[in-house]
């Protein structure tokens, strides 16, 4: 690992950052949000608190950074830092350190509006750690294998539902005991969630199992874009 | 010599289609070395072996003394500079910013990016938007990226081909210089003009095989039917043998002052090429 190459590829990409004005938007969206619900009133219950960390992380984190990598794809400028002598984790943590400055505002903004209070523990910081994991790596995963930024949003839609908005499904009239809500239950919001609200690690070692899964697809991804093999 | 690049019984198929077959050269350091072939020929699946960015299916390939197993690495790519289909620029970005990230990436000193453009005669759009470069333009940060470094070693796959003549001269003439100063330059092209002014040596690449390597001048005597073109003021057309016995003959048309125009018939490396293959360069 290099910080110099790091620190040249978080340049670039903060430049490319600021003139593309449809990835500008994109952290405002939970800053919305937050307005919306902060305007509801009444203390908020911690689910959708949760949604909208929900909607930062698949909103900005996973959507800019697989929109990041797509258009490096789909362009070929991926190529050209993958021949320098930059290697597999200075691309990927010089790509990540924009996205993960840019959710870090939008999340604390967000958080800032609707109280930050319940936020401000040990446990559930490595929680949302690992939820901002999880995202990132899914982002770059898909960002790669979609090759283009037109054929991401068609995988953007089923991750932002799936699991960004997680919480949802319990306004879909299911029966607690049914199989969705049952899977729906091990999706890392969910897991989050119980981390918040229990004081066991259980459910954090469960999102942790998730960033590895994302981590193993990403780094599949990557490789397959190195070579034309 | 020794050797840059090292190609033995390279061979390299996709599927049921075998792109190179058993293909075997060496490039000399210090030398320029074109390999001339028509689309779908294998010269970019060759340089794509020889970068790392694809896998042989069977032979040896040595480059700058690494073998294929070493190509990722940093060591490696720090020593190599590519041009080619699989190259581009950040579009939003300006040619500065384009340039300083490779610098940067290389560990090359910012300094070099005014050195490099004014080579690629690009110092006046150095604040300017790539999105707005012409072709040309472009390809010319696309080049000046591929060298910024000082690499021991250049890939260039078609560098000029959407150049105007002027900035493909001064183009010519930055790479001899860069030759001259020790870089060893692998390049592909299809303008056979470049071939013959730039190469040392050429191959010729067709059906993922090598038909003919050599210097340009030796290709073009060899392929010669050695006669002289002798154009007489009169009008006339001769075409005389190179031999003894049409020394007197030539001797006397000079001597009565009616050449207008003596040239040889050396064929160009186009025709050349046509004659092995039965295959324009194109």
């Amino acid at each position: 690992m290099n910080a110099k190459r790091i620190i040249a590829i978080f340049e670039k990409d903060m430049k490319d950052f600021l003139k593309n004005m449809m990835l500008l938007t994109m952290p405002l969206l939970p800053v919305v949000l937050a307005l919306i619900y902060e305007r509801m009133g009444n203390e908020l219950p911690i689910s959708l608190i949760y949604l909208i960390v929900g909607v930062t992380f698949s909103a900005v984190t996973s959507s800019v950074m697989m929109t990041m990598m797509a258009e490096e794809n789909e362009k070929k400028t991926l190529r050209g830092l993958i021949l320098s002598p930059a290697s597999f984790l200075d691309i990927i943590i010089g790509k990540s350190l924009v996205t993960g400055l840019i959710t870090f505002i939008s999340l604390i903004v967000s958080l800032m509006i609707v109280g930050i209070g319940p936020f401000l523990d040990f446990r559930v910081i490595i929680g949302l750690i690992l939820l901002f994991l999880f995202f990132l790596l899914l982002g770059i995963g898909i960002g790669l294998f979609s090759k283009s930024i037109a054929a991401t949003s068609a995988y953007l839609m089923p991750l932002m539902f799936l699991f960004g908005f997680t919480p949802m499904i319990y306004s879909l009239g299911l029966s607690e005991d049914s199989m969705a809500i049952a899977i729906a239950d091990t999706f890392p919001l969910m897991q989050a969630i119980e981390a918040h609200e229990t004081s066991s690690w259980s459910p954090t070692g469960i999102v942790a199992l998730w960033v590895m899964g994302a981590a193993i697809f990403m780094y599949i991804c990557f490789k397959k874009t190195t070579t034309d093999d | 010599m020794e050797n840059t690049i090292e190609v033995n019984g390279l061979r390299k198929v996709f599927g049921q289609n075998e792109a190179i077959k058993q293909v075997s050269f060496n490039v000399e350091k210090g030398e320029i070395f074109g390999l001339l072939g028509p689309s779908g020929s294998g010269k970019t699946t060759t340089i794509k072996i020889l970068t790392g960015e694809l896998g042989q299916t069977t032979g040896d390939v040595t480059v700058l003394g690494m073998d294929s197993k070493q190509f990722g690495t940093s060591g490696f790519k720090s020593k190599i500079g590519i041009l080619s289909d699989n190259s581009s620029l950040y579009e939003r970005l300006t040619v500065y910013d384009n340039l300083k990230l490779f610098c940067k990436l290389y560990n090359a000193p910012l300094t070099e990016i005014d050195v490099i453009l004014k080579e690629v005669n690009l110092e006046e759009e150095r604040t300017k938007t790539v999105s707005k470069l012409s072709k040309g333009m472009k390809q010319r940060v696309l080049l000046a990226k591929a060298l910024i470094h000082k690499p021991e070693l250049v890939f260039l796959d078609e560098p000029t081909s959407a150049l105007d003549p002027a900035n493909m001269a001064q183009i010519h003439r930055g790479l001899q210089r860069l030759n001259e100063a020790g870089t060893t330059i692998f390049l592909t092209t299809h303008n056979m003009e470049e071939a013959t002014v730039l190469c040392d040596r050429v191959a010729f690449l067709h059906n993922g095989e090598i038909q003919e390597m050599d210097s340009p001048d030796t290709l073009r005597y060899k392929y010669s039917t050695h006669a002289f073109h002798v154009e007489t003021f009169d009008g006339d057309k001769l075409v005389i043998e190179n031999n003894r016995d049409n020394a007197d003959q030539i001797r006397d048309l000079i001597a009565n002052g009616s050449v207008k125009a003596i040239n040889t018939d050396n064929p160009t490396l186009g025709q050349i090429f046509l004659k092995i293959t039965g295959k324009e360069l194109v």
